[in-house]
């Protein structure tokens, strides 16, 4: 087992399977179960007007998402990967099934920080408030990004790559979780067994995520691995029936509203928040922090 | 749940992963903990004063090849050449393999044509040898590719006393380059 695991794998094969989960899964699985979702909602006479404009415009913020992503990621991302890499790392790992698994875990618990980080935070949240505005859940909600969406990921897998990972696995292993997640966007399925809701991240799990009811608010932070909300005590199961987006509702399917609602209102925030420091302390803070008057 | 608890499970997490990562991986390179390439078996000074750059030390790679007869233990430092045969390049390119602190380093000397003509190269650095027990060792190359220099991650396998193997695989584009002592 040890020596299976330890055996060195070839690049090439490695980025086929990436390339087979990661970017197949989007035929394979994602837009058929979409299509099914769709012709549930329709079933059960759901299929609004609202809806279809709501999945329209997740998958627009996703352009505009993967645009930013694009330019980022050529302009600076892989470069500050590489340099870490070859100047500040530990020893380089062998590629074998051992660093791939320890990679994606890492990215796992990267992502569960990043995605914490995001709902405390006031600069966090109003890129990441986006993703949860939509009222409704299901795939389509999975590709509803923010302006800055892609720019948090930089700061927590970096010490990956610090930790002696190759930046190209550490990047493919964050968009294994990245997919992963999208598969929990939906209401089709119901709660697991029971050993799988304990370890994995699941749709129950995930629906608790992006509930507003009160109880439901900064909880399941999970990518795949549910066992870290558990550990770090952000854990909520399912019980009351989930409603769905934010405290405070966006009412509009205009793309480029959704998408740029959450740095506007932050920008609001800001203009009325009295002092300097109080500004700068707007965009750390928690979204809900108020300056004392 | 306290922002330092937060932090010491967080960072137990951390190091249990990683560090199951990089022990495994310390533990499977088998050459890794036998040496930091100071080994008696780099150390042309201190264990044979009367060796001489180019020759091979018979008496040190029978005695370290014993339980895997196709590897030999062998000198590294000294002029090794690589006969290329591409649209960029034929000819044999001659490398000046250095002990330089810890590590191997190698100089590109001379280009030499399928005559044998050779001319002087601008001895820039193109391998650094980071791990070598004698056998097998862990370095980096530079690879040229379209006008961009790439550091690589190569191995090195030695297959006898005159000659060993580089091998690369950077995201798919690979190759095996036999050298050899000249």
């Amino acid at each position: 087992m040890i020596e299976f695991l330890s055996k060195e794998l070839n690049w090439i094969d490695v980025e086929y399977w990436f390339h087979v989960l990661n970017d197949l899964s989007l035929l394979y699985i994602i837009v058929p179960f979409f299509v099914l979702e769709m012709i549930r909602y329709a079933v059960q006479k759901r299929l609004t007007k609202d809806l279809i404009f709501d999945s329209v415009a997740n998958v627009i913020t996703f352009g505009a998402f993967f645009v930013i992503e694009i330019i980022l990621g050529i302009l600076a991302v892989t470069k500050i990967y590489f340099w870490v890499y070859e100047n500040f790392s530990l020893p380089h790992l062998p590629l074998n099934w051992i660093t791939i698994i320890a990679c994606v875990l890492l990215a796992d618990f990267a992502y569960y920080w990043e995605h914490r980080m995001m709902h405390r935070i006031g600069i966090g949240w109003a890129t990441h408030t986006v993703h949860h505005s939509s009222e409704h859940f299901n795939m389509s909600v999975a590709y509803r990004f923010g302006p800055l969406d892609a720019v948090m990921p930089i700061v927590f897998s970096l010490p990956i790559v610090m930790l002696g990972f190759d930046p190209i696995l550490v990047l493919l292993s964050e968009v294994f979780v990245q997919v992963f997640q999208t598969l929990l966007h939906t209401e089709i399925i119901g709660k697991l067994t029971k050993p799988v809701e304990f370890i994995f991240n699941t749709p129950s799990h995930h629906r608790v995520h992006h509930g507003s009811n009160r109880q439901y608010w900064d909880k399941n932070y999970a990518g795949i691995l549910i066992i870290w909300d558990r550990m770090l005590g952000t854990f909520e199961p399912e019980v009351e029936k989930v409603k769905y987006g934010i405290s405070e509702p966006l009412r509009s399917n205009n793309p480029i509203k959704v998408f740029f609602h959450g740095l506007s209102r932050l920008f609001r925030k800001i203009n009325r928040t009295q002092g300097v420091k109080n500004k700068f302390l707007v965009l750390i803070k928690p979204p809900d922090w108020e300056a004392k008057a | 749940m306290k922002s330092s608890t937060l932090l010491f499970r967080s960072l137990a997490i951390i190091i249990f992963i990683a560090g199951g990562a990089q022990l495994a991986g310390y533990l499977t390179y088998d050459t890794y903990a036998a040496n930091e390439i100071e080994t008696n078996h780099l150390d042309l000074e201190e264990t044979d004063t009367t060796y001489e750059e180019g020759e091979s030390k018979q008496g040190e790679a029978q005695d370290n090849s014993s339980d895997e007869p196709l590897l030999t233990t062998i000198e590294l430092q000294g002029k090794w050449g690589v006969t290329y045969d591409s649209e960029d390049f034929t000819g044999t390119m001659v490398y000046d393999l250095k002990k330089e602190g810890k590590a191997i380093n190698a100089y590109l000397v001379e280009y030499q044509d399928e005559n044998g003509y050779g001319e002087a190269a601008n001895g820039e650095k193109v391998l650094v040898i980071k791990k070598f027990d004698g056998k097998k060792g862990k370095g980096v190359y530079s690879v040229a590719y379209e006008g961009e220099t790439y550091e690589v991650d190569c191995k090195i396998t030695i297959i006898d006393e005159k000659t060993f193997q580089l091998s690369y695989d950077y995201y798919g584009y690979g190759d095996t380059e036999t050298w050899k002592k000249l």
